[in-house]
């Protein structure tokens, strides 16, 4: 209950209690924006554009309890926002590794290429659902309102990729 | 769990090792220091969406009958209403109008509304802007296709202002056939002139209501001193119309012959509103006005409970001294209240019930028998038991104070009951 009495305080215009509740999940904020903007640099960005506007639309937050899925969701429509102005498409193959001050999580790299391969098999859409689902635990509802469809595309996004990645494992496992 | 997923959850365990950098917190801080309050936003008015709605309901009410009585209630005329009219306006059963004339002097005559049957047109009209306490302004006919309506009866309202009348007018019944009618209004000016206004606004005959009953009744009831025969009674929603002839002699001789005709709907007598008699060449015709029936007719009857007849009485009354109580005049009581000499003559001023009129009144006394000269005053009066009685003051040309007064006989109501069966049970 302490976030929606922080919700509240930084509804009435708190601002350290707004920091407050994004630095409590702040690197889940971090990863989903990294994995839509690629480096630390524009991340962060995205993340400082994200806490002004949730600052300044506060109020338009109906339900305490839905702040994490909402503030989430400005974050994504930031990101994009300023992957559009920078005319820049950014696939997770392309990733630059990141910087040296940045702990690099890509250890295993063999493993992780293999998943990069696997998610080259799907579309974008596909791609972005199965992410925000499976790497940063959004559920459906949220994915729903990040990327502008409903729950059943949502649902059906991620099945189909999935099933287009299994049919293609099966397949070489088979050979 | 399937190997895919499997896989899915291994990159994403290597994800958590990612972690913000230390100055993300410093960096998200010094954003929303630079950060503008926001601006409260005003609580948005709500009076746009009312008046969506209240729009929303007049385009659908004047479109859907179900919802259409809230834009065809004449508004403004509770006061005047009778519990009948009232709950035919509340059902929509009347015409708005809102045609307006203004006269020469400022003066506002507005329609606001007309309900229409079979047996007669109301009107309902607000003068504005009246200046004179007076009613400078008198009503015509009503004319249009087929169509010249007098006027019946009305009533009106001042505001508490005194700037504004409301009224209701009745006229005879519209034609069907008109789809245009004209009011005459006749309005004074300053000088004394009578000027004629018209105004003249549109009617839709279908909005007329149906008749409920037309019958032709052609019963005939024996009284005192001839005969009535009831013709038709026509009942529309507004109002009950009975109309027939009547044939007896001494019927101008009271002054509301057919108060005691009630009608009886299941029983329970219809409140009557009104009666008339005028004379042509093929006899005195009547009407008489009940309210509207009720929904349900099972039994409809006209009782004739009493009616205008004559009574010889051939009575003496002693005038001295003049006493407190009545003196029975086979069954109606006359008080004596005053007898005075004057330069005129003597004066005996007598009450008696509302419907008496006293036939062939002499007095007598020391000057002789003397007829009745002239009656010279006449007022109604209530009795403290609530009771109506008629006081009028006999004129006898001559000074000598007489000891007794003489009565013949008497016009007055006698009992009929005599039932016409319209509708049996």
């Amino acid at each position: 209950m302490k976030v929606v009495q922080l919700v509240r305080k930084a509804k009435k215009g708190n601002k350290k209690a707004l920091l407050e509740l994004i630095m409590a999940q702040q690197d889940d904020y971090y990863r989903l924006a990294l994995s839509y903007m690629g480096n630390a640099h524009d991340a962060m960005d995205a993340m400082e554009e994200m806490i002004v506007s949730l600052y300044t639309n506060m109020g338009q937050l109906k339900k305490e309890e839905a702040f994490y899925s909402w503030s989430k969701t400005i974050l994504v429509n930031r990101c994009k926002q300023m992957l559009k102005k920078q005319q820049k498409v950014v696939l997770m193959d392309e990733w630059e590794p990141a910087p040296a001050d940045v702990h690099n999580p890509y250890e295993q790299k063999e493993q992780r290429m293999e998943l990069q391969e696997m998610l080259l098999l799907v579309n974008d859409y596909q791609k972005e659902a199965i992410e925000l689902k499976y790497f940063h635990d959004l559920d459906y509802e949220t994915i729903a309102g990040m990327t502008n469809v409903s729950i059943g595309t949502v649902k059906s996004r991620i099945f189909q990729g999935l099933k287009k990645i299994r049919d293609q494992y099966r397949g070489e496992t088979h050979e | 769990m399937n190997e895919i997923e499997k896989r899915l959850k291994e990159e994403k365990q290597r994800m958590e090792s990612v972690t913000a950098p230390p100055e993300l917190g410093g960096r998200l801080w010094q954003a929303l220091e630079a950060a503008p309050a926001p601006v409260q936003k005003k609580p948005k008015p709500k009076w746009p969406m009312a008046v969506a709605a209240f729009l929303l309901v007049c385009l659908i009410g004047y479109n859907y009958n179900g919802l259409a009585y809230y834009g065809k209630k004449i508004i403004g005329f509770d006061e005047l209403m009778s519990g009948t009219l009232a709950e035919l306006n509340d059902k929509g059963m009347g015409q708005t109008i809102g045609e307006q004339v203004q006269f020469e002097d400022g003066t506002t005559l507005k329609i606001d509304g007309i309900m229409t049957d079979a047996n007669q047109l109301i009107l309902y009209y607000t003068l504005s802007n009246v200046k004179d306490m007076e009613h400078d302004i008198s009503f015509g006919k009503i004319t249009g296709f087929l169509t010249d309506s007098n006027k019946g009866a009305g009533m009106s309202n001042f505001n508490e202002e005194k700037s504004e009348i409301k009224g209701q007018l009745t006229f005879d019944p519209v034609s069907p056939f008109a789809k245009k009618l004209t009011l005459e209004v006749e309005k004074s000016t300053d000088d004394g002139q009578w000027v004629t206004s018209k105004i003249t606004f549109p009617y839709d005959p279908n909005q007329a209501m149906q008749t409920e009953i037309k019958q032709k009744l052609m019963k005939k009831v024996k009284v005192d001193k001839g005969t009535i025969t009831f013709k038709t009674i026509t009942a529309t929603p507004t109002i009950t119309i009975i109309k027939g002839t009547v044939n007896v002699e001494n019927l101008d001789r009271v002054q509301l012959p057919f108060e005691q005709v009630v009608l009886r709907a299941n029983g329970k007598e219809v409140p009557q509103i009104g009666t008339g008699t005028h004379s042509s060449i093929g006899g005195t015709k009547f009407e008489i006005s009940f309210d509207a029936l009720p929904k349900k007719v099972d039994s409809l009857e006209l009782v004739v409970k009493e009616f205008v007849g004559y009574t010889k009485v051939d009575e003496t009354i002693p005038l001295h001294p003049i006493q407190d109580q009545a003196f029975q005049l086979k069954g109606e009581d006359l008080w004596v209240n005053g007898v005075k000499k004057t330069e005129e003559g003597v004066q005996i001023t007598i009450a008696s019930d509302v419907d008496v009129l006293l036939d062939g009144v002499t007095i007598e006394g020391e000057g002789g028998e003397v007829p009745l000269k002239t009656t010279i005053r006449q007022d109604y009066k209530e009795l403290d038991d609530g009771r109506m009685v008629k006081e009028r003051t006999l004129l006898f040309s001559t000074d000598v104070v007489p000891d007794t007064l003489s009565v013949k006989g008497m016009h007055h109501m006698k009992p009929v009951d005599e039932v016409v069966e319209i509708l049996g049970e």
